[in-house]
């Protein structure tokens, strides 16, 4: 291998044993988008190669670099991160995109100490300005977004967060090499394969509706009636962030920032104001209704179609005119 | 059981203002308090020590501010806390705070377990863990959800994914990081906040630590912060429904229909 070839984008494919973590195609296509010359590299850690270089391939990288190993159906962070260290060391790529899953946002810091660079985490959106990686997140209050570089040291590093970008099916002649790398299995620990949770196997960044509460739909017979309505438009309900105190909802049934990004024909906000950090999480929703009792909530700023007032009468509303 | 549990004080707003023309966090008058999820590392710490015996150590790196929030934690029935805190380590990046809670931790010395909160709720990043669990070279236990012990040395823990749940067992010496289900933080009570004040807070600077000072603060902070700035959103053209809910409902469903 080369390793003064031409500069490079470096794209870790996390998988789970033989299936692609959807991400990792996303930073591909978005990699392609970028790259203005740069060649887009996908570092493919996998027990099953066949299966995972033919998914990775319709997405078009300029080279798969498999690492290749039985053990990585069920590898530590530590393993994987070792593995991808050896890699980024033999071909040095400018920069580095890593879904921020929850696997990707545990190896990526521990490969950053390795490799003592920087590492911008849950990115919305990455470019080029030159040679720099411009990494944009979200970040306190309202409206703010801040732009981070990573000047002196490479590769730069950003994980970026779940369908912000879309994976788009790209033709081209893809060079696939199996690398040169040790495993090197973790003492003292040890992994089972992950077990799917099958209540939340629908996920609210899928659903085609979605029944969004917050703090001002926070109440118990409110809750159960957007569960009524989402069950009969074959939904989903989410929430604010405040309302994830709950039991019932957890962090895959959060919006936003901290949350999950959603992409529905319909979305239904009743008693969200509107943060910015909420906002993030659903710019790409196609229809948005919004429900709040204050007529200057900024969350109508950001609405198909607004009512003004209160969360339940609205609810009781639509319940009554969907029954079936 | 020796158990360092790292904490961050987070401004208690949510919407903390960043001035645009330096850059900087504008912290007048934002009150802080312990990053929720480190209070789920402080209750688990408790509880282990419950169980198995030991002393449990609050560590934070940040400006003198931040004994209020260590003091909190000792109020919660933590033993003693250290503070690191110098002009020197401002304006770190996570690997530069990674690397000086890893020195103070190793200074310490004989630490089983070191708990951390699965991320600040500022910033954000959850970076901070894995990179201490690298310069420690022990093994990490990220986003727990469920944590045992199978023996004095030995850690069951369960971590949520994405969609799914991971088991994971370690022998310590670990570092984990800790969800927000895994516990109810406790309250502090008014004893222990009147024992929590003849509880030592050690502070700790760059002299007290064996350091690459090339590794520490702003300087050895590989990040920077380019830009702050407000982003244009493309507003929505807003439709506006009748007061009347039930027409409302009509006004959209009609609307949205076809
Ligand atoms: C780093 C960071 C990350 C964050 N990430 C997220 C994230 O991912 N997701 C997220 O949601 N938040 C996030 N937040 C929090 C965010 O800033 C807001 O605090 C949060 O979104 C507010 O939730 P809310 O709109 O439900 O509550 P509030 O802001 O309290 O709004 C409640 C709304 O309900 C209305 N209302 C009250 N009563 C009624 C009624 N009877 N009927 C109808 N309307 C009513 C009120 O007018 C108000 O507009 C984050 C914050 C930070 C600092
Ligand atoms: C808006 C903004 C965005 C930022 N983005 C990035 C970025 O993308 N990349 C980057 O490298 N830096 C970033 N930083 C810098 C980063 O916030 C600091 O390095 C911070 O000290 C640690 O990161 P964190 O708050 O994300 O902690 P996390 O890694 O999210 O914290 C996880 C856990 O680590 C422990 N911990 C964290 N900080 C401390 C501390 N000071 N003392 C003791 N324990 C602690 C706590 O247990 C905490 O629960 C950003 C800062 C700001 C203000």
């Amino acid at each position: 291998m080369n390793k003064m070839a031409q500069s490079m984008i470096a794209v870790y494919v996390q998988t789970d044993g033989s299936m692609v973590e959807p991400t990792s195609l996303q930073l591909i296509t978005k990699a392609r988008a970028i790259a203005n010359g740069q060649r887009v590299v996908a570092l493919l850690p996998t027990s099953d190669a066949d299966q995972t270089v033919a998914t990775v391939k319709q997405y078009g990288p300029d080279e798969i670099l498999v690492l290749a190993d039985d053990r990585f159906a069920a590898a530590t962070d530590t393993e994987i991160a070792d593995g991808l260290y050896q890699v980024v060391e033999q071909v040095q790529p400018n920069s580095m995109l890593i879904p921020a899953t929850v696997v990707g946002r545990s190896v990526a810091p521990r490969l950053q100490a390795k490799l003592q660079t920087g590492l911008t985490a849950d990115c919305l959106d990455v470019y080029f300005d030159g040679d720099t990686l411009v990494q944009v997140k979200p970040t306190y209050g309202d409206d703010i977004m801040c732009e981070i570089i990573c000047a002196d040291r490479r590769p730069q590093m950003a994980t970026v967060r779940p369908n912000v970008f879309q994976a788009e099916p790209a033709q081209a002649a893809t060079q696939v090499t199996n690398v040169d790398f040790e495993f090197h299995p973790e003492a003292h620990i040890k992994m089972e394969k992950p077990t799917p949770i099958i209540s939340s196997s629908a996920n609210i960044s899928d659903a085609s509706v979605v029944i969004a509460l917050g703090r001002g739909a926070d109440n118990p017979q409110l809750i159960e009636k957007a569960q009524k309505l989402a069950a009969r438009l074959g939904g989903m309900v989410g929430v604010s962030r405040p309302l994830t105190d709950h039991a019932e909802f957890g962090h895959e049934s959060q919006i936003g920032q901290s949350g999950q990004s959603i992409a529905p024909d319909l979305l239904i906000n009743f008693g969200i104001s509107g943060a910015t950090q909420y906002l993030v999480g659903i710019e790409n929703a196609k229809t948005i209704v919004s429900v709040n009792t204050d007529p200057d909530a900024p969350i109508f700023t950001k609405s198909d179609y607004a009512y003004v007032g209160d969360a339940n009468d609205f609810m009781d509303a639509l319940l009554s005119s969907t029954r079936v | 059981m020796k158990i360092v549990v790292c904490i961050k004080q987070v401004p208690k707003s949510d919407s903390v203002k960043i001035d645009p023309k330096t850059n900087n966090m504008v912290r007048d008058n934002v009150e802080g308090v312990i990053n929720p999820f480190d209070k789920n590392a402080i209750e688990e710490a408790l509880r282990i020590k419950d169980q198995l015996g030991g002393e449990v150590i609050l560590l934070s790196m940040g400006p003198d501010g931040y004994m209020s929030s260590l003091r909190d934690g000792l109020a919660m029935g933590a033993d003693r806390a250290i503070l690191l805190s110098s002009r020197a380590f401002g304006g770190a990046d996570t690997l530069a705070t990674g690397y000086p809670i890893s020195q103070a931790i190793k200074k310490i010395g004989g630490v089983d377990l070191v708990l951390l909160g699965r991320q600040s709720v500022d910033a954000d990043t959850g970076q901070v863990g894995p990179i201490v669990a690298e310069y420690l070279n022990v093994p990490q236990v990220t986003f727990a959800e469920e944590l045992r012990f199978v023996d004095e040395h030995t850690l069951y823990g369960q971590r949520l994914l994405d969609g799914a749940t991971q088991s994971v067992q370690v022998t310590l010496p670990a570092v984990v990081m800790v969800r927000s289900e895994l516990n109810t933080p406790r309250y502090e009570t008014p004893v222990n906040i009147q024992t929590s004040f003849e509880k030592p807070i050690d502070v700790w600077t760059e002299h007290d630590l064996d350091l690459d000072a090339t590794r520490i603060g702003q300087a050895g902070s590989p990040t920077t912060v380019q830009k702050v700035y407000a982003p244009k959103r493309e507003g929505r053209q807003t439709v506006q429904l009748s007061d009347d809910s039930a027409t409302a409902v009509k006004e959209l469903l009609a609307r949205i229909r076809n």
